[in-house]
This record gives C-alpha cells, sequence and structure tokens, in this order.
C-alpha cells in the first residue's frame, strides 16, 4: 500500500472514532477519499465492520438475579 | 496485595453510588459477558467489580466518567482471575490476521464489488453470528473492540481501561476489526451467504 494510503486511512480510522483531526487534515482526507477508489472503499468496510458490531450496543440485559444480589450486597456491606 | 485501610463512606456516597453505578449493569454485564464468554463468570465477574468499585468509591473523582472507571477495575480483574480460566481455544490467530484483506477478499469473489450497502454480505448476518465472531477473536482484540465499537469510550479511556499506550489502543482496534471481518467472512461462508468450499 502507498505511504499516502496507509496514513490518509489511519487518520479515516480516527475519524471514525469520533477522535480529533484537524480540520486541515479532514479536508486533505476527505480529497483523498473521493479520489482514491481502494481507499475509499476501505474506509467503507472500516465503517461497515464498526457498525455491524455497534449492533449489539444494548442487546444485553443484567439478569434481575444478579442485580437483586447486587443491591443487597451492597446495602449490608460495612 | 495488602488491603488498605478502607475509608468509610459516608451515606451521601452509598446513596451517590447507588444511583449512578447500578444503572450502568447493563453495560457492565454485556462487558463481562463477552470477555468471558461464560454467563456465569460473568455474573461472578459483575459481582466482583462492583463490589471493589463501592468499597473504593471514595478514590472516585466526581465529575469523571464513571463507566470508564468501572470497566477499568473490571478489566483489571478480568485480566487477573478469569483470563487464566480460558475454556475454549480461539479460532482467530493473531499472525492469520496480517494477511487476511477483506477488501481483496470481496473483490476476488465479486469483481463488480463496491461497498454499497446492498452489496455488502456481512450486513446479512444475524446477531448471534456476530457474537460468535467476536467470541472467537483473541482476547486483547476483542476487548478493544467491544470497549469502542460497543460501548463508545474513545481511545484515551481505552488506554485508561486497558492499561496500554495509546498507540497499542489503536492497533489493537484496527487489528481486532480486522480480525473480526475475517470471522464474518468465514462465517459468511459457512452460512451459505457466499460462495466457496466452508471452511471444515
Amino acid at each position: 500500500m502507498k505511504e499516502e494510503c496507509r496514513q490518509t486511512l489511519e487518520q479515516a480510522y480516527m475519524l471514525l472514532d469520533g477522535e480529533q483531526v484537524a480540520d486541515l487534515d479532514r479536508r486533505s482526507i476527505q480529497e483523498h477519499l473521493e479520489a482514491c477508489a481502494p481507499c475509499y472503499e476501505r474506509y467503507g468496510l472500516e465503517r461497515e465492520v464498526k457498525g455491524i458490531i455497534a449492533r449489539l450496543q444494548g442487546c444485553t440485559t443484567c439478569p434481575d438475579k444478579l442485580r437483586e444480589r447486587i443491591a443487597y450486597l451492597l446495602e449490608f456491606d460495612r | 496485595m495488602a488491603e488498605r485501610a478502607r475509608a468509610e463512606l459516608t451515606s451521601e456516597d452509598k446513596a451517590r453510588f447507588q444511583t449512578e453505578a447500578l444503572p450502568l449493569l447493563d453495560s457492565l454485564y454485556a462487558g463481562a459477558l463477552r470477555m468471558t464468554r461464560n454467563p456465569a463468570d460473568a455474573e461472578d465477574l459483575v459481582q466482583e467489580t462492583m463490589l471493589r468499585a463501592y468499597r473504593s468509591f471514595d478514590r472516585f473523582e466526581p465529575g469523571t466518567n464513571l463507566k470508564a472507571w468501572l470497566f477499568r477495575i473490571m478489566t483489571n480483574a478480568y485480566i487477573n482471575t478469569y483470563r487464566k480460566k480460558q475454556r475454549e481455544p480461539q479460532k482467530v490467530s493473531q499472525d492469520e490476521v496480517e494477511e487476511f484483506d477483506l477488501y481483496q477478499e470481496l473483490k476476488n469473489h465479486d469483481p463488480q464489488f463496491s461497498s454499497t450497502p446492498e452489496s455488502i454480505v456481512l450486513d446479512q448476518l444475524v446477531d448471534t453470528d456476530i457474537i460468535e465472531a467476536i467470541e472467537d477473536l483473541p482476547d486483547q482484540f476483542r476487548l478493544a473492540v467491544i470497549l469502542s465499537d460497543v460501548e463508545g469510550f474513545s481511545y484515551a479511556e481505552m488506554a485508561e481501561i486497558m492499561d496500554v499506550p495509546m498507540g497499542t489502543v489503536m492497533s489493537r482496534l484496527h487489528r481486532g476489526r480486522k480480525a473480526l471481518q475475517k470471522r464474518l467472512w468465514e462465517l459468511a461462508r459457512d452460512r451459505g451467504i457466499v460462495r466457496g468450499a466452508p471452511k471444515s
């Protein structure tokens, strides 16, 4: 992979994860992705996988019995 | 490790813990379940975490991220106690991951491939497939991926929780997603969503 592509993708992934990226860099990332099809696709895949994992948000709840047991233990802990 | 003399929690602290920490049990349990891959261990881990947290709540700095603080305690407890009890071998080796390139795989599978929403095969997998794929990941990758993409922690928070530098967080996260892509791809193949001989 070209160095420019590698660096752009690394920054693009940071953006995807809501990390701070300078405005100037943001623009050059966008420009590169618009011009480079493989990078555009790879970024899309990373975003896709992140979205798939995020489907699990909120799908598991703490069992009631565990919740009760913990509340009980906290109540009576010194 | 010697027990430090436990500072007495004020009744305000106790009440504050109840109102602020108990609502986070769903997240904690979900995280514990992904870490231990076993409901019984997950329950023990959550219980142990909550007790430890409660007893050291005087050390929690108000206004900072309580969920991150709890996950830090839980991750430590997991590493120290449960990780030694690995029950099943993991199906993705860290080395295999480096070679795998989903983009290339999809291109090979379909030269016209472009990652438009309709053409993404991975989207057809159901939640149980996703959970199975995540649970097949090596520990460090699995942890990074759930902390970031399920729980929404920042890199800095993850660095605290995992007790590693931010560079390591980013590396594990990216490699973890790559490993997951590979595993999801294999599952898609096994389910017949994509053509190819299923893995025996």
